[in-house]
């Protein structure tokens, strides 16, 4: 038997014969069925190193579950979009999801029941997981009694400091105990070089276009925007003091300068450090790292003390950044992601690795006895950070998650630039802030309730 | 018979139908991916999300709401200024290199064509890049190079100049791809017109007042409506160059304050009706121009 029509005789010619053909070969693909007995995880990230460190363990995963196929895609700053464009859609969601801190608040809005991760509360009371990580470190990633994710790191606040130029001034870091015990040194560091009447050489920098450092001091104190309830504490006798501390550093006493470009790791701030315009800085462990890997050249510069007090005896860090693991409402299957998250976030040879890569110290107290946890530091002059960190680990404070975190810290930004630039007393700043956020609040509130 | 009856009411049928077949997969994606969305936007501005499943209807509360917004009113303030930036500055600068390389003493037109239009190949995130360390405090090179001032300014990090970046960067990205329309409406005006105004002994100046300009009208008003449309979405650039609008929200755009509304604090209705309102700012402001710039009268 023949077939009736070639390339020549085909109607319209050759052209719509090779469409036809494509798309005869495209509908094979997409109707083909599924290799039923290999199952698919998918797991979202948006940091590349997150998304390399996973991407290397893989493959050994995959010999312990050769039924599962994972796809880990990195989607990077755009990310946290494309999640709730999914998860508002109710569809194309992944089954396992990485969340950015100042990201996750967008996620708990409305009502509870209705937040697209599940609720891991009760497989980690289950298998006693609870125990084993720095509890303190599920509050950003819990709201209500239901815990959303598992926290990927601890973030411990140290403060790193330039100790070439701290002795040169006669300052010796390690008597230092105190916020007050810093600003005496301080003063003695901060100086003008040249004589030409502006100081060249500033004890420490602080961002005054966000939230961070401040919030680095409130939490550290043991406050916060929101308490463990979700009330409003930002206008509390606490916050106002902190920022009236935090304001003077620049204004009063002049030991502060605002940091360089428009953050930490800005390469302008960089260039600060070099020069020697900057002295110390409040560093998580990430920083420590980022430092590391984009200013080799000021190795064994730098040393670490823990934060100052605000007390004698007081707390010596604060906690900032950080990322938790999920599983969407949307996983068909949460008992394989379950067991997914477990491999990528409890296992320690995983978690050791991951200290090695980027200095972040693990929340699984399991992984703090590890040899390489203990090991000098060569960035810090040969000072083992590692053990520093484990040292303050356990003193790390609540900081707790409102679904209002981003528009609070939003306006928090301004508050914060409008208090150290003089527009407005701390007092007015942040009082002016909590009554427009609880407006805000008490506003949606009520129209949910005339629903009701 | 009846057969050939069929075939023939098929062939009548197939051939009043069949344009309107052929032209379906337009208006089918334009009705899904236009029609739609707007629709539904707009209902979206009478509603507020309620977390992901439910909304609630609020009728004109997110206008209200958006009308006694300081921030909102702050993000219009700074998309004007990039207006009247891309207006004042921008559009005369594009206006004044099209002029130059238009001029028959200019060497190497090909060459500086394509150098002034390349700004626009490169796409608004790595404008930024680039930008945000050209205009760096320390290490950049206005600062450090040029020394303005005799000292360090931040660019980027005092409220005063934030905007004045924005601009900047706006007009080197911008300019040589609004240059080349005007060329293009520069090599449409007829050489007898200028040779009978020298006859009649006009200078330069005169020409450009009473030839150049009034034939370039319908290229003016072209780019300057389109130039103000996109002014007024204006994203990217200050979402990267400013970290996301700081300090105090000096860097803020009206679709960067959308964007926050919509993304970052799950206020759907409430960026909704921002959308609306910006989209009736432009159409407000380009039917002013086409009015001032004389597009509906008749000739």
């Amino acid at each position: 038997m023949r077939f009736p029509y070639d390339a020549d005789n085909f109607p319209l010619g050759k052209g719509p014969m090779v469409m036809l053909i494509l798309f005869l070969i495209s509908c094979l693909f997409i109707f083909a069925p599924a290799d039923e007995t290999e199952k698919e995880l998918e797991f979202w990230v948006f940091a590349p190193t997150h998304y390399e460190e996973y991407q290397a363990r893989l493959p050994i995963y995959k010999t312990l579950q050769p039924d599962i196929n994972v796809q880990l895609i990195n989607f990077g700053g755009t990310m946290h979009d494309k999640l709730l464009t999914a998860l508002l859609s109710d569809f194309g969601a992944p089954d396992l999801v990485e969340v950015e801190i100042n990201s996750i608040g967008r996620f708990l809005k409305g009502d509870i029941e209705e937040v697209g991760f599940v609720d891991l509360r009760p497989r980690l009371e289950s298998e006693g997981w609870l125990d084993q990580l720095v509890i303190s470190r599920f509050t950003p990633w819990s709201y209500g009694d239901k815990i959303f994710g598992i926290p990927h790191d601890l973030h411990p606040v140290v403060l790193l400091y330039r100790d070439d130029l701290f002795k040169a001034a006669n300052v010796d870091m390690t008597e230092i105990e105190t916020w007050d015990d810093f600003i005496i040194a301080a003063k003695k560091a901060t100086r003008d070089l040249d004589g030409d009447g502006e100081i060249d050489q500033y004890a420490i920098v602080l961002d005054n276009k966000t939230e961070s450092d401040y919030m680095n001091l409130l939490l550290q104190r043991g406050g916060g925007f929101f308490d463990a309830q979700g009330n409003v504490i930002i206008d509390s006798e606490i916050a106002i003091e902190t920022l009236e501390f935090f304001t003077s550093l620049f204004n009063e006493h002049q030991i502060a300068t605002p940091v360089y470009g428009t953050w930490h790791g800005d390469p302008s701030n960089y260039a600060a450090m070099q020069d020697g315009k900057i002295l110390s800085i409040l560093a998580p462990d990430w920083y420590v790292g980022l430092l590391q890997s984009q200013v080799p050249q000021m190795s064994g510069k730098w040393k670490a003390i823990s934060m100052p007090a605000w007390e004698t005896d007081g707390r010596r860090t604060t906690t900032r950044g950080g990322t938790m693991i999920g599983i969407t409402k949307q996983c068909e299957n949460p008992e394989l992601a379950w067991e997914l998250l477990k491999f990528t976030y409890f296992d320690r040879a995983s978690l050791i690795n991951r200290y090695e890569t980027t200095l972040i110290i693990p929340p699984l107290k399991a992984a703090w006895d590890a040899q390489a946890l203990k090991q000098p530091l060569e960035y810090l002059g040969g000072q083992p950070l590692g053990e520093l960190f484990i040292e303050l680990a356990p003193e790390l404070p609540p900081r707790y998650q409102n679904p209002y975190w981003s528009e609070a810290a939003d306006l928090l930004n301004d508050a914060i630039f409008a208090a150290v630039t003089q527009k407005q007393t701390p007092r007015q700043a942040l009082t002016e802030l909590a009554e427009k956020i609880r407006t805000t609040i008490t506003k949606d509130q009520e129209r949910w309730k005339i629903k009701d | 018979m009846s057969t050939e009856r069929n075939r023939y009411i098929f062939w009548n049928q197939q051939q009043r139908y069949a344009p309107y077949i052929f032209i379906a997969p337009f208006f089918i994606l334009f009705a899904i991916f236009m029609v739609y969305p707007l629709i539904s936007s707009l209902i979206m501005g009478f509603y507020e999300m309620r977390g992901f499943q439910s909304r609630i209807f609020v009728g004109l509360g997110n206008f209200t709401d958006l009308f006694a917004d300081p921030i909102f009113w702050k993000s219009l303030l700074n998309t004007t200024l990039f207006a009247l930036g891309t207006l004042l500055l921008q559009l005369p600068i594009a206006l004044f290199l099209a002029i130059l390389l238009n001029a028959k003493f200019v060497k190497g037109k090909n060459f500086l064509r394509l150098a002034f239009f390349t700004p626009v190949l490169v796409a608004g995130v790595f404008v930024a890049i680039i930008f945000n360390l050209i205009y760096d405090q320390r290490a950049g090179l206005i600062n450090n190079e040029f020394l303005l001032f005799g000292k360090e300014i931040g660019w980027l990090s005092n409220e005063r100049y934030v905007m004045l970046a924005v601009i900047i960067t706006g007009v080197w990205q911008w300019a040589g791809y609004n240059m080349i329309f005007f060329l293009a409406g520069l090599q449409g005006i007829r050489q007898e017109l200028y040779e009978a105004a020298a006859v009649d002994g006009a200078n330069w100046w005169q020409s450009f007042i009473h030839i150049t300009l009034p034939s370039l009208r319908p290229v003016i008003a072209f780019v300057v409506v389109v130039s103000m449309i996109g002014s007024f979405q204006l994203f990217d650039l200050p979402y990267i160059l400013t970290n996301g609008g700081e300090p105090a929200d000096a860097g803020t755009t009206i679709v960067m304050y959308l964007y926050k509304n919509g993304f970052q604090f799950m206020r759907l209705g409430y960026a909704a009706t921002i959308g609306w309102v910006l989209f009736i700012i432009i159409a407000i402001i380009s039917i002013i121009q086409l009015k001032l710039l004389g597009i509906f009268r008749e000739e």
